[in-house]
């Protein structure tokens, strides 16, 4: 059975059915949340494996058994999904899912809940339809579902002032950052006359044109914005930690890498893969990974605030997986670019688990002691230890421990840099030594000897420690088994995408 | 110079648009003739198509509905969001409740 429309079905109706359902109760509310997240990561797991055992590029149309009208070409809008897809989907489902336990208990103070699972549902639901699709406009409107809900829910705590000042801010950057994108599309619309994205693939190998250069660029501009890169990183500093921290954990985790990296690949390369220049506009990439991950790192380190300095750790942990693409593409079709685009997969899924994790740590300490600005935070450890035992899990992850999943994403991308140019190694380096100052000032905080402010504090309850120790048991899980999921998913997602060919005759079917 | 530098990028941009809008270099406008089936072939499949795929005279309601029907279910929740996003953050304070 194709259980891959009930990966949109089910965000979608439980998404529109909460305000119905929050009638019957807050309980009720909660309930109808989990239940409906849960069932979309059971999809998204079931997709998954599909797409991994089989190996192929799953197309679905809308309307039609074929996407193909009688005129040969596509008409209709398609789904197509490839191993890197199923990955980002299962990622979304996974981290969406604990986010959503996590606020049972988490935003338990705050007013107006119906709206805020509404939201985060819609939140999921739009990330889920831009991995999904395979159609330029769709994508679009998916980013926007995505962005609008976003804006929202960073906006959220409408009684404190810096929620209210990064919604707006994200707001007015985050539209104008849209309004390119959607220009860009409609640039392609006029000059190939298609939107779906195999069919124009194959017209810009045919010929490319200067507006589809062009075009390129604006969609490449508002992509860096999305994913907070570092010219335009500005809005992610505020927003990320003026949010509910379950939804900054979305945001940091997710959102950046659904709406801004993953369509940056797909664009990157199935897209504009047989008509760009690939190696140029691998540089400009590796150009703006080499700004992100100094300047990023470097600024986690002077915060004081701790989801400011996530936040900021984020747009570094960014630049390397910009790193890879860009590599990837400006080696592509050589063992080095293969390595870099699966070092670059693999650490999208890591930094989503650690970094969602952290962000919970953070919000934990945010509910239970009131603050999160590190100089009263001393001493920790001592009043809540598990949280503590999370927090280093998570930042010996980000920094890449051996022992931990970061490790081997990171490794993979380190290694192909130092093959490609040992100088971008050096920056790759560079950026993981400010890294760990910024994670070792934090530990250093919470093994200190205990302020006043909190030795009250108390461990907070299940459902805020049980989403806490699910990533921290994958993130151990996965940094047992580094080259065995290296070699079984994430090199092979890798080739699927630099495959360009067969994303192209997924849909046009041979032609 | 922050100023400076936005407004040349701004002028920059706005160059490069003015070349896409210029026929000899980018876009065409006004297609008739052979460049409608080079570049508007997808809408002729719609025109010629509509009627007997979809069964409505209308050919835009066509497209939005039946066609390009899953991108309309994006826009009503686009619609769905903004509201309960402008909702959300409309509601009165906390402290106000008490």
């Amino acid at each position: 059975m194709n259980v891959l429309p009930f990966m949109i079905i089910i965000p979608l109706l439980g998404a529109f059915a909460t305000p119905i359902v929050g009638l019957a109760g807050r309980r009720a509310r909660e309930a109808w949340a989990v239940l409906v997240s849960g069932a979309t990561l059971g999809v998204a797991g079931k997709v998954l494996y599909d797409l991994w055992s089989t190996g192929k590029v799953l197309v679905y149309t809308l309307g039609a058994r074929s996407p193909l009208g009688e005129g040969g070409f596509p008409i209709r809008i398609v789904w197509e999904l490839d191993l890197l897809s199923g990955i980002m989907a299962f990622t979304i489902a996974f981290v969406a899912f604990l986010a959503i336990v996590y606020s049972l208990e988490y935003m338990s103070h705050d007013t107006g809940l119906e709206k805020y699972y509404t939201l985060a549902l819609i939140l999921e639901l739009g990330m889920l339809g831009i991995v999904m699709t395979g159609d330029l406009f769709n994508f679009y409107v998916f980013l926007e579902i995505m962005s609008i809900a976003s804006y929202a829910l960073v906006a959220f705590r409408n009684d404190t002032w810096e929620g209210i000042e990064a919604g707006i801010k994200y707001m007015f950057v985050g539209s104008l950052a849209s309004s390119f994108i959607l220009l860009g599309i409609a640039l392609l619309y006029g000059e190939y006359g298609t939107l779906t994205m195999a069919y124009l693939a194959k017209l810009m190998g045919e010929n490319f044109t200067l507006t589809a250069k062009i075009a390129l660029a604006l969609l490449m501009g508002g992509l860096l914005f999305k994913s907070g890169a570092v010219p335009v990183h500005m809005w992610l500093a505020d927003a990320h930690p003026a949010a509910p921290s379950s939804i900054s954990a979305m945001l940091s985790g997710l959102v950046i890498k659904a709406g801004g990296l993953y369509v940056m690949a797909r664009i990157a390369f199935s897209v504009f893969g047989l008509g760009v220049n690939l190696k140029t506009l691998g540089w400009v990439i590796i150009l703006f990974a080499c700004l992100t991950l100094i300047v990023g790192n470097a600024m986690a380190i002077v915060q004081t605030d701790m989801k400011r300095l996530f936040a900021f750790s984020s747009v570094g942990q960014v630049g390397y997986i910009l790193l890879g693409f860009g590599i990837g593409l400006a080696a592509y079709g050589t063992d080095v670019g293969r390595v870099a685009t699966a070092g670059a997969i693999y650490h999208i899924v890591n930094h989503a688990l650690m970094k969602a994790l952290l962000f919970m740590v953070a919000g934990a300490i945010l509910h239970q002691v009131g603050s999160k600005n590190l100089n009263e935070l001393s001493g920790l450890a001592r009043t809540m230890p598990k949280t503590t035992a999370a927090l280093i899990v998570g930042s010996a992850a980000i920094i890449g421990l051996p022992p931990l999943n970061g490790f081997a994403g990171k490794w993979l991308i380190y290694e192909s840099s130092a093959l490609f140019n040992p100088f971008l190694a050096a920056i790759a380096i560079i950026g993981t030594a400010f890294c760990t100052a910024a994670y070792i000032r934090v530990l250093y905080t919470f093994l200190g000897r205990p302020s006043e402010r909190v030795m009250g504090a108390k461990e907070p309850g299940n459902a805020m420690l049980v989403p806490m120790f699910i990533l921290v048991v994958a993130i151990i899980v996965m940094g047992l088994f580094p080259w065995a999921i290296s070699e079984k998913v994430m090199v092979p997602a890798a080739s699927m995408l630099a495959n360009i060919k067969g994303y192209i005759t997924a849909v046009l079917g041979g032609a | 110079m922050k100023r400076t530098f936005g407004a040349l990028a701004l002028l920059f941009i706005f160059g490069t648009l003015l070349v896409v809008a210029n026929p000899q270099h980018g876009l065409k406008f006004g297609l008739g003739g052979e460049e409608w089936e080079k570049h508007r072939y997808t809408d002729q499949y719609y025109i010629e198509h509509g009627l007997e795929d979809v069964g409505g005279t209308n050919i835009v309601t066509d497209i939005v509905f039946d066609y390009r029907g899953y991108d309309t279910i994006g826009e009503a929740t686009v619609l769905f969001t903004a509201i309960a996003g402008a909702v959300a953050l409309l509601r009165p304070w906390r402290r106000d409740e008490e």
